[in-house]
């Protein structure tokens, strides 16, 4: 195992004077850092490990926000009662990563700050525009996930910064939405392809709104605007399959690799998504109800 | 690289460890500490749960925390189920419906199931499987650990 000096801060405070250092790195959960440091494939001569900062690990309801803990798990994320409410579909692909044992270490902040185009986590937050908090002795900024994330493994983190939350508004009214993935088997499987699906209905049952993100098929997770637009105003129904895939060939850039091939990605992710709409319909009209 | 010093409780018991910091909770407790019940399979990986260790009550992967991480925290390994001498119903009944055949993913396992059975006494088939899934046996085929958990289940978990 590489060399590295050691710090652990209990306090915002201290994790920001610790980060003010150059050339450290950050550790969290350390479910995907620690093996990559044993395989050469991480460095840092400062490893800053942020899983002692208690405050960094909540779930909170601040009224017209989501905030999540940079530092809450995946177990806590899918153990969750009022994410099941407000974010199912982050429910679910938190409950699809790994097995216990990584869930139990593995973050939120982490996931994202990976930046693997097939993170799970990423899809559900992105449909719901969720920002980030990042602080730094400097001060505080704001910055969508989306423009967070600028290719695999890179992100817009700057030196001295880390992530401190994950913020996002709940939907209102007849929504719903849902988290599918592919993988190889249903247990410690990398996806393959996944999406999540945020749809609103209106009183005819039209859809009114829709959000869609697509992970695995791209240099990062994307959000697929223009198979949202092909969906607006339209009823739910088997038929416009085509128009999906037609909508989402535009927009993904998939590519053969370990796990699958281009082509069976291009054509999964059109059945995820239609998948993942009717199941977030379904939800959409429960609620409408 | 400094060393840095850590205190943890291991299986009840206050410790202090002075280590280099680039080695993992799984090394820490095998070389230094003599619990040589976690084991490693995969080559730090993350893929096999052999090294599950009950880390303030959920089962965790011992080779991919860094010892540091673990301050102020309690661990359970397989060393520390057995109460006066006797084994932990668990391992008990792992023993009675043959779930232990090689033994190398068995404390694991255990430790897992016990993860499992104390935040959820009446797990059903399906639950026990997901909560084994991070646990590969090569051995059992699995359902002689499902009855194992189940049996366990009804002798009493009142521990």
């Amino acid at each position: 195992m590489q060399e590295f000096n050691y710090y652990r801060p209990v306090t915002i405070t201290e994790l920001k004077e610790n980060l003010s250092q150059p050339g450290t790195r950050i550790l969290a959960g350390g479910t995907d850092i620690v093996p990559k440091m044993r395989q050469g494939k991480f460095f840092a001569s400062i490893l800053v490990d942020t899983s002692g900062v208690k405050a960094m690990r909540f779930i909170e309801d601040q009224g017209s926000e989501i905030v999540l803990g940079a530092l809450t798990t995946h177990q806590e994320a899918a153990d969750s009662a009022l994410l099941k409410n407000i974010n199912p579909a982050l429910v679910t692909a938190a409950e699809s990563i790994g097995c216990q044992q990584t869930r139990c270490r593995g973050t939120l902040g982490g996931n994202i700050a990976n930046a693997s185009p097939a993170a799970d986590t990423i899809p559900p937050l992105l449909i719901f525009d969720a920002t980030l908090l990042l602080q730094s002795l400097g001060g505080d900024r704001r910055i969508p996930l989306e423009k967070f994330i600028l290719g695999p493994g890179e992100t817009d983190l700057q030196e001295g910064e880390f992530i401190h939350s994950i913020s996002f508004k709940p939907l209102i009214g007849s929504w719903g939405s849902a988290f599918i993935k592919v993988g190889k088997r249903s247990g410690m499987a990398v996806s393959v392809v996944n999406t999540a699906v945020a749809v609103e209905l209106n009183d005819k049952g039209k859809i009114s709104d829709v959000r869609i993100a697509l992970g695995s098929v791209a240099p990062t997770v994307i959000r697929c605007r223009k198979v949202e637009q092909s969906l607006m105003g339209k009823e739910p129904e088997p038929s416009l399959m085509k128009e999906i895939h037609a909508a989402c060939q535009e927009e993904i850039s998939p590519i053969t690799d370990i796990r699958s091939t281009e082509e069976y990605r291009d054509h999964a992710a059109a059945v995820i998504i239609q998948r993942g709409l009717e199941s977030a319909v379904e939800q959409a009209v429960g609620r409408g109800r | 690289m400094k060393e840095i010093t850590v205190v943890f409780l291991l299986n009840g018991k206050k410790t202090s460890i002075t280590s280099l910091p680039n080695r993992t909770l799984l090394d820490v407790l095998r070389t230094d500490l003599g619990c040589t019940g976690a084991k490693d399979a995969c080559g730090g990986e993350g893929e096999c749960g052999a090294c599950t260790v009950i880390l303030n009550g959920k089962p965790v992967n011992s080779c991919m925390i860094f010892i540091g991480q673990v301050e102020d925290h309690q661990i359970t390994t397989i060393e520390g189920l057995m109460e006066k001498g006797e084994y932990h119903r668990l391992q008990k009944a792992f023993v009675d419906t043959g779930a232990v055949q090689c033994g190398f993913c068995t404390p694991g396992a255990i430790l897992t199931a016990k993860a499992l059975l104390d935040e959820n006494p009446h797990p059903t088939d399906l639950e026990i499987r997901e909560g084994l899934s991070g646990n590969l046996c090569r051995c059992t085929g699995y359902n002689k650990m499902i009855d194992a958990i189940h049996l366990a289940e009804q002798r009493g978990l009142d521990d």
